[in-house]
């Protein structure tokens, strides 16, 4: 499986926060894509029915993953009877497994790839290339990550951290090109580089944005087409999907092809959707002899088991959240550590790769809640984040806690102090106290204490009041009843 | 046919898993109570019926929406009155390309709309590669990514979102719509359906219908190739077509 | 107080308030938070009416209560009882007591930020703008992304101050670049974010709470 760094979080989102270029980029892409989501929202649907589609999108995921193992045989049959073969993968190994019995049942040497997430989870990449296996990313941002031997920034923008500059030196140390910061040659570049791929690849890798049950059909959604070519011109096509792909029935497509790409792009539909459902017929002019579709849970079980985090299933990975949220477009996808970034990426990680090391991830929010209102699928991003503390806090019944000392102690503290108001004065009196040093002009500008210091580094804390407002209130009514006035 | 691939090792336990995430012990044994599921074949026909004859009665509106919705999604859009025009119309992007190798796919509009004819009439005398005809299938793929330009038919074009609908049949080659830098697709008035939802409603019958009817490839094209990944600078003809051509006859 | 008494409402602050449980509740540890909780549940559940001057207050009382009680069903019925008698301020202004004026004054363009919980958890959006627009001598002045988080959050400020301290950064630019005088919210905690910040930076824009300016008392305490 790929390397999970999560552990780093807050060390690597200090970084990003101070990495100009990186800076840069987001703040060019980010509003890029919010604004181009609302207008193509916009342009086509009053905000009711939006709303509505949103919630119809939601029940239908939320219908399918409480029935997941019916969809899933459902699923299943249909494929085979189509004839493409399907296989079950518990975990990133297994799943890399079987990609490999099947590129050396035969003779593979080339494997052209479409963006799948999954496969980033597996890091099936680096296990071809110890194989002897050559894979290339045919999605041109993928490409250039995968020259640059990173993983993706943005689930839908992998490299929208590299300039044109960075690409070009890329181009210029793979490719031995010339340099040039014309984006439109880049573009051409990269497309001869992978043309001749496609030419002689007898593989071809897909993720899949949807799998529909009843007729077993990948829905593949690009705009490059990279997609179609790595799905039509190998010999063998490999499909790889999360379990939670499902939808039952085709006519559902029509639904989240609406929501998909303009949550995603802002577009109205993207350039290219392919629908496969077998290998080609023996009368067909081309497309691949032998199709493969793995189903992978690497995890996802312990999302499904938890009746809360279950909703997290619903994703369908459009990137929205990470768009909108305050977070991550401030300190970008890697920071996060693992596949998934943003405040979908602060969910899944933990329970798909252990809580201790991603234990940052679920308070790696402000719970503003912007991720939630253009969640297509409704996913209640704020109250899975506080559930998922919530086990960091308290334990999950099967681990026990792994919040930090610091947090617990202080909660500690503010409990004995607010469960009444005595305890509560007296708390204040010993601040106010403790204060004294610190205040000027009814502020604080330093602190030495762990946490209340991180505020003061760059803000002021206001200092407590002389007299609390409980016991001004209380003093002004009693003059009150002493005066005899009511005001 | 092809022979229908065992069951993997792993599936029951898999799905014993899942189930036990879930907190049952059984198997669901009924198709779930899921709208689009519960309508059978005699129902479905029923609702396609409808639907074609929805878009049948507002068949001009429909074409006049394709092409409004097209022309903003980057489609180059051509109205011609009659086939002819269209054959006339796709010989002259071949010529302002000066084409030499086109590849051509076997649906039956070409049976009305004669593009060989009229390209030869353009004095332009492309090699073309008409798939399902006679020929080894080693070669249409090179051919494919040799060619100049693509022209090909649909089966349906959506007019909510611009998008044709090819699916691969007989003589309906993947790599014809894909593979050229330029792309010119036929599509006839009766073919437009006003939306996805029609689309999706169709093709399900399809598969009600069967395996020789079920299509196991079928894709939409909605536009050129683009890609906006290096510093989001929206670029056009990445790995598929980056001039795309509606021609729209009646 | 004064807004409310302005208006002829009885007010009363029950001695024993201390905390609604906010704080532990968003950090995880809700045992704590319950048993904060209860003690709020104690204190106020006999009000007729409850007014919380803080949006995120409010949004725990009212939505976040019945998760943390969800396994509780006495003490959920009780917290529901209370949540659907608590209102945030200006809802209670605007919706409960139809005032859009509160007869007080200030100087000058004042701009909005909507605090992530009273617009997000309560939907309210127009009200704190009625109400300000409802201010003699004020001139509503949207900045540019108005409803973006400050980068408060709680724990978050002092777990990764640094990410707090970005987003904030960008907050106080809109808020400059909307040129007014003056910044109004309607939530304790971005209050304090916003005013530390510019505090330390020395800006000269006010940050005052909305009960503040409907107070007319310029920028005097609370």
């Amino acid at each position: 499986m790929a390397q999970v760094k999560s552990a780093r979080f807050k060390q690597a989102s200090e970084q990003a926060v101070h990495d100009p270029k990186l800076q840069h980029a987001l703040a060019h892409v980010m509003d890029h894509f919010t604004n181009a989501r609302a207008a193509a929202i916009a342009a086509d649907f009053p905000e009711e029915s939006w709303e509505s589609m949103r919630e119809r999108a939601a029940s239908i995921k939320a219908h399918t993953v409480e029935r997941l193992d019916y969809y899933l045989d459902l699923l299943d049959r249909s494929v085979r009877r189509n004839g493409g073969h399907v296989h079950f993968a518990d975990n990133a190994a297994q799943a890399s497994q079987i990609v490999l019995d099947i590129a050396k049942a035969n003779n593979v040497k080339t494997v052209i790839k479409s963006k799948s997430m999954v496969s980033e989870e597996m890091g099936i990449n680096q296990i071809l290339e110890k194989n002897h296996i050559e894979p290339v990313e045919t999605d041109l941002g993928e490409y250039i990550i995968q020259l640059a031997g990173e993983t993706p920034f943005h689930i839908i923008a992998p490299a929208m951290h590299k300039s044109r500059k960075d690409v070009s030196e890329l181009f210029e140390r793979w490719l031995n090109t010339a340099p040039t910061e014309d984006i439109t040659r880049l573009c051409v570049i990269a497309r001869d580089a992978l043309r001749e791929k496609f030419a002689i690849a007898d593989m071809g890798i897909s993720g899949a944005n949807f799998v529909v049950a009843e007729t077993g059909t990948v829905c593949i959604v690009t705009n490059e087409g990279n997609g179609r070519m790595t799905t039509s011109a190998p010999r063998i096509h490999v499909a790889i999907a999360g379990m939670e792909k499902i939808l039952p029935a085709i006519e559902d497509l029509a639904l989240f092809l609406r929501l998909l790409p303009r949550s995603a792009t802002g577009q109205r539909i993207t350039s290219y959707n392919a629908f496969i459902s077998g290998p080609r017929n023996p009368s067909d002019e081309d497309g691949p002899e032998e199709f493969h579709l793995i189903l992978v849970d690497n995890g996802r079980l312990n999302l499904l088991r938890d009746e809360v985090l279950r909703e997290s299933l619903q994703c369908i990975r459009c990137g929205a959240c990470l768009n909108h949220c305050p977070v991550y477009r401030n300190v970008g996808g890697h920071a996060y550590g693992w596949v998934y970034s943003g405040p979908i990426g602060a969910i899944v990680t933990p329970p798909m790769t252990g809580m201790e090391a991603a234990k940052d991830l679920p308070y790696a929010s402000t719970l503003c809640g912007a991720c939630r209102d253009v969640c297509p699928v409704k996913i209640d991003i704020p109250r899975l984040l506080l559930h998922l503390r919530h086990q960091a806090a308290e334990g999950d019944g099967k681990h026990g806690p792994v919040v930090g000392r610091l947090e617990r102690a202080f909660i500690g503290r503010w409990r004995k102090a607010m469960r009444n108001r005595q305890a509560m004065e007296s708390g204040a009196r010993l601040a106010r106290l403790f204060q004294g040093p610190f205040a000027r002009g009814g502020r604080i500008r330093r602190v030495p204490l762990p946490l209340v210091g991180n505020w003061t580094k760059s803000r002021d804390l206001p200092a407590l009041a002389r007299k609390s407002f409980v016991a001004s209130w209380q003093e002004r009514q009693a003059r009150r009843v002493k005066g005899g006035e009511a005001r | 046919m092809p022979e229908m691939p065992a069951e993997h090792p792993n599936k029951a336990a898999f799905l014993a898993r899942v189930r036990e995430a879930l907190g049952r012990t059984e198997p669901i044994l009924h198709t779930p109570d899921h709208a689009p599921l519960k309508s059978n074949q005699a129902r479905q026909e029923e609702k396609v019926r409808t639907v074609l004859a929805r878009v049948a009665a507002r068949r001009p509106a429909l074409c006049d929406r394709l092409a409004d919705v097209a022309a903003r999604a980057s489609w180059n859009v051509h109205r011609a009155a009659t086939p002819d025009r269209a054959a006339e119309v796709v010989a002259d992007i071949a010529d302002g390309l000066k084409a030499r190798h086109v590849v051509r796919t076997a649906e039956d509009v070409f049976t009305r709309v004669d593009v060989d004819g009229a390209l030869r009439r353009e004095g332009i005398s492309p090699a073309i590669l008409a798939a399902g005809r006679a020929r080894r299938r080693s070669e249409l793929k090179p051919m494919a990514f040799r060619a100049d330009l693509g022209i090909v038919g649909v089966a349906y074009a959506i007019a909510e979102t611009a998008s044709c609908a090819v699916i691969q049949r007989k003589g309906v080659a993947r790599l014809a719509s894909l593979a050229p830098p330029v792309l010119a697709v036929v599509v006839e008035a009766d073919q437009v359906l006003e939306s996805l939802d029609d689309f999706f409603a169709l093709m399900r019958l399809e598969h009600q219908k069967g395996r020789s009817h079920w299509a196991p490839y079928f894709n939409f094209i909605s536009g050129p190739s683009r890609t906006a990944d290096i510093e989001q600078t929206l670029t056009i003809g990445v790995h598929g077509p980056g001039k795309v051509h509606m021609v729209l006859v009646g | 107080m004064q807004v409310l008494e302005a208006q002829g409402v009885e007010v009363d602050v029950p001695a024993g308030q201390t905390c609604c449980g906010q704080v532990a509740f968003n950090g995880g540890f809700r045992a704590e938070a319950a048993e904060v909780a209860r003690h709020f549940l104690d204190v106020f559940g006999d009000a007729e009416r409850i007014v919380v001057p803080s949006g995120s207050c409010a949004a725990m009382i009212k939505v976040y209560y019945q998760e943390l009680f969800a396994d509780d069903s006495d003490t959920l019925d009780r917290a529901k009882a209370v949540g659907e008698k608590t209102y945030e301020l200006t809802d209670y202004l605007v919706n409960m007591l139809g005032v859009t004026e509160t007869g007080s004054s200030a100087e000058g363009l004042v701009t909005y930020h909507d605090s992530c919980h009273t617009l997000r958890e309560l939907h309210l959006k127009s009200e704190p703008r009625t109400l300000i627009e409802g201010v003699q001598g004020a001139e509503l002045q949207e900045m540019e992304a108005s409803d973006t988080c400050c980068g408060f959050g709680g724990l978050f400020s002092v777990k990764f101050p640094a990410i707090s301290e970005a987003i904030m950064e960008q907050k106080l630019a809109h808020i400059a670049e909307s040129g007014a005088g003056t910044v109004v919210a309607t939530d304790c905690g971005c209050l304090m974010h916003l005013r530390g910040a510019m505090a330390r930076r020395g800006l000269k824009v006010k940050a005052l709470h909305i009960a503040q300016l409907l107070a007319g008392s310029g920028a005097e305490g609370a």
